[in-house]
């Protein structure tokens, strides 16, 4: 009885939880005039799929895929990367001022994204980077939030596993390359899956540092079909259906992970 | 953890320090192109609009190869807004771009915009007295800043009026025939329709431009020898007007930053919204059918003396290169010429910028074709523009504030009036200062 009541409540959860996306699907396939008007329920009066292909053709959807995922990939390598080194160095590797530097990277958390807009602009452009995949990427390769995490996770495994490597002639490198990333394994998959949805949900950086359209990001896309005077909500859920596919994929295939890596750096949603 | 936490604060609080420190000496600087082979145009359009307006930078390019002007999707005003102060400090601009005349303000306080005047004059392109004389004045009223001795720093781009779309089905059901033309009469029709049909007549956007478009058709003003006029009979009776729709629930409030007023407005449910003429073709799309809604102008105070709101945005030119100057500027005259003009307002719902648009064949046809796509053309005359003073944005949200206020009932209309006034002044006088 008891187990019917917690299975029931769980499925009233799944079904409020997976609502909104419904909703946008069955939109996505409305008439405008039903979607604006948001008249007879939420079933479709005539089923457009038309409506996927004006959405995919009122911008360079195609481009903006490919640019989003590039981006996306090369940034959530390296901030892996930057964060499985620096990571293991703050948790492993005894140096003078290790509390400091931790410090200093933890501080970086408490400036807001909005203060760091212009700064960050005008060294990328100084670089001669405006307008370059570069302005894309590099700003966002390494993040105090990522190092945290997977310094957590170093500082959770026992000492013998680096010792017993270490005796055995194994260097720093060896050792983070062929043990330390297995050993922090779920971790490193929630730092990539936040560095992925970070990249690819991103607006307002990349509005500001590209002009080209063959630069534009799949966020970029989306706002095309919100004008001055309405907005066009069944294109906009088509286009959104398309866009939020990748990343409901990466979360199916990634969601057992996410889940040991929450439980280890004590995330709570 | 071996560290102090003072020490990250004692850090982060000297880091802020030089931060606020920090000289803007952007007045001294120049700022370069953000390109050199093109000129910038930094827009907001999307779709339909946007391939109208890359027909018409097309046109201009045929005629004008030197330097051509490239079309940018640059994001919503707010985002362009962003892009360029942003820009400003990286000392690098795009040629020209849409603003708010609010924006282009802030823009010039670091001297990043183009004064208009010496081009309007220029011996070779510049614009005779006949076509100054042919644009609306609000629409280069507008554009003159008090701030800056009255120069022209910008010129019209997506301008609209506000006007009074009604609902003729529910006008009917109510047993109305026509839209009101006076305030008094909007309050009996409003009334008429609650009685009748139990609907309320109108969903309010809460909205600056839609308060001070009602104020003006009160016979109000905004702004007189640099103070505001918030405290004004008018104003107050502004303010009392919406106390007593939402009072006697005669309205409500549609919801922030969205559309819905317009749904419901589809829908039925209500009998006017108060909107930008702009919303024309979105409405068109919505009903479909020139039976079930018409548009109005704004009811008056004063029917001899009629008023409302003009908006919308405009293009600034940035002081890049003399290049760059040259082709941005005879862009922005090509795009305010008579030809351009209507073409733009014919594809997109503005509104043209020039008295002689009414000559134009294809303009009078689009008029012919429904006799209400010309009651926003026709309020040009008499249309108001906002002040565009730095600090007019805060100015904005106080007074959706004080609105909203008197729609809570946490104030009355008169109160909020008159703390509006206050709370305006000051935002002006620490401008100033």
């Amino acid at each position: 009885m008891k187990q019917r009541i917690l299975h029931s409540a769980l499925w009233v959860g799944a079904i409020l939880m997976n609502y909104p996306f419904l909703w946008m699907m069955l939109t996505s396939l409305m008439p405008l005039e039903q979607a604006t008007k948001n008249k007879h329920g939420i079933w479709p009066e005539t089923w457009n799929w038309k409506n996927y292909l004006d959405a995919w053709n009122a911008a360079p959807f195609g481009q903006y895929f490919i640019n989003t995922l590039a981006i996306s990939i090369t940034v959530t390598v390296s901030v892996v990367l930057t964060s499985l080194l620096a990571g293991y160095a703050l948790a492993k590797i005894p140096f003078k001022g290790r509390g400091i530097l931790f410090a200093l990277i933890l501080s970086t958390m408490m400036v807001p994204f909005e203060a760091s807009i212009i700064p960050n602009f005008v060294i990328i452009s100084k670089l001669g980077w405006y307008n370059t995949y570069a302005a894309l990427i590099v700003p966002w390769c390494a993040n105090a939030f990522s190092i945290f995490l997977v310094r957590q996770a170093f500082r959770s495994v026992p000492n013998d596993y680096f010792d017993a490597a270490r005796i055995d002639g194994c260097g720093e490198f060896r050792f983070i390359f062929t043990l330390g990333v297995f050993l922090v394994r779920p971790m490193l998959i929630t730092v990539a899956l936040f560095a992925f949805l970070g990249s690819y949900n991103s607006l307002i950086w990349p509005l500001i540092v590209t002009s080209s359209e063959s630069l534009r990001v799949i966020q970029v896309g989306l706002t095309v079909f919100s004008g001055e005077t309405g907005v066009r909500v069944n294109l906009l859920m088509a286009a959104s259906t398309i866009v939020i596919l990748p990343t409901a994929l990466l979360y199916l295939i990634t969601q057992k992970f996410l889940m040991e890596g929450a439980g280890q750096a004590g995330i709570r949603g | 953890m071996r560290f102090s936490f003072s020490s990250i604060w004692i850090l982060c609080l000297f880091s802020f320090g030089v931060g606020c420190g920090a000289k803007d000496n952007s007045d001294t600087a120049t700022f370069r192109p953000i390109q050199t082979e093109n000129a910038e145009f930094w827009h907001r359009q999307t779709t339909v609009t946007a391939e109208l307006m890359e027909t018409i930078v097309a046109q201009f390019n045929a005629e004008n190869p030197s330097l051509p002007i490239e079309p940018i999707y640059a994001g919503n005003y707010g985002e362009i807004y962003r892009k360029v102060t942003t820009s400003i400090k990286a000392k690098t601009l795009p040629a020209l771009a849409v603003a708010y005349e609010n924006m282009t303000a802030e823009y010039a306080q670091s001297n990043a915009v183009v004064e208009l005047d010496s081009w309007v004059d220029h011996p070779e392109f510049g614009l005779s007295e006949d076509d100054i004389n042919d644009f609306f004045p609000a629409m280069l009223d507008t554009n003159r800043f008090t701030e800056y001795d009255g120069a022209l720093l910008s010129l019209p781009f997506t301008k609209s009026v506000l006007v009074l779309y009604y609902n003729k089905r529910v006008l009917k059901a109510a047993g109305l025939t026509t839209p009101p033309k006076t305030w008094e009469e909007f309050i009996t029709q409003s009334k008429q329709i609650k009685e009748r049909t139990g609907k309320f007549a109108l969903s309010f956007d809460v909205d600056c431009s839609t308060i001070d478009g009602i104020l003006f058709s009160m016979g109000g003003q905004v702004m007189k020898d640099g103070k505001t006029q918030y405290d004004s009979t008018e104003s107050i009776e502004t303010f009392e007007l919406i106390e007593y729709l939402f009072k006697e629930k005669l309205a409500y409030q549609n919801p922030p930053g969205t559309f819905n007023d317009e749904t419901d407005f589809g829908n039925d449910k209500i009998g006017f919204i108060l909107r930008t003429s702009s919303n024309r073709p979105y409405l068109e799309d919505l009903f479909n059918d020139h039976d079930a809604w018409g548009i109005a102008p704004l009811p008056q105070s004063d029917l001899d003396n009629p008023k409302t709101v003009l908006y919308g945005g405009s293009i600034c030119l940035f002081n890049t290169t003399p290049e760059q100057q040259e082709a941005a500027w005879k862009f922005v005259r090509y795009f305010t010429s008579t030809e351009a003009t209507v073409q733009w307002a014919l594809g997109t719902g503005y509104l043209p910028v020039r008295r002689s648009a009414a000559n134009d064949p294809k303009m009078q046809a689009f008029w012919e074709s429904w006799p209400d796509n010309r009651v926003a053309f026709d309020c040009l005359e008499y249309a108001v523009p906002e002040p565009n003073i730095s600090g007019w944005q805060q100015i904005r949200n106080r007074v959706a504030r004080a609105a909203t206020e008197v729609i809570s009932s946490m104030s009355t209309g008169q109160d909020a009036a008159i703390r509006l006034k206050k709370d305006a002044d000051a935002i002006i006088s620490k401008q100033r200062n």
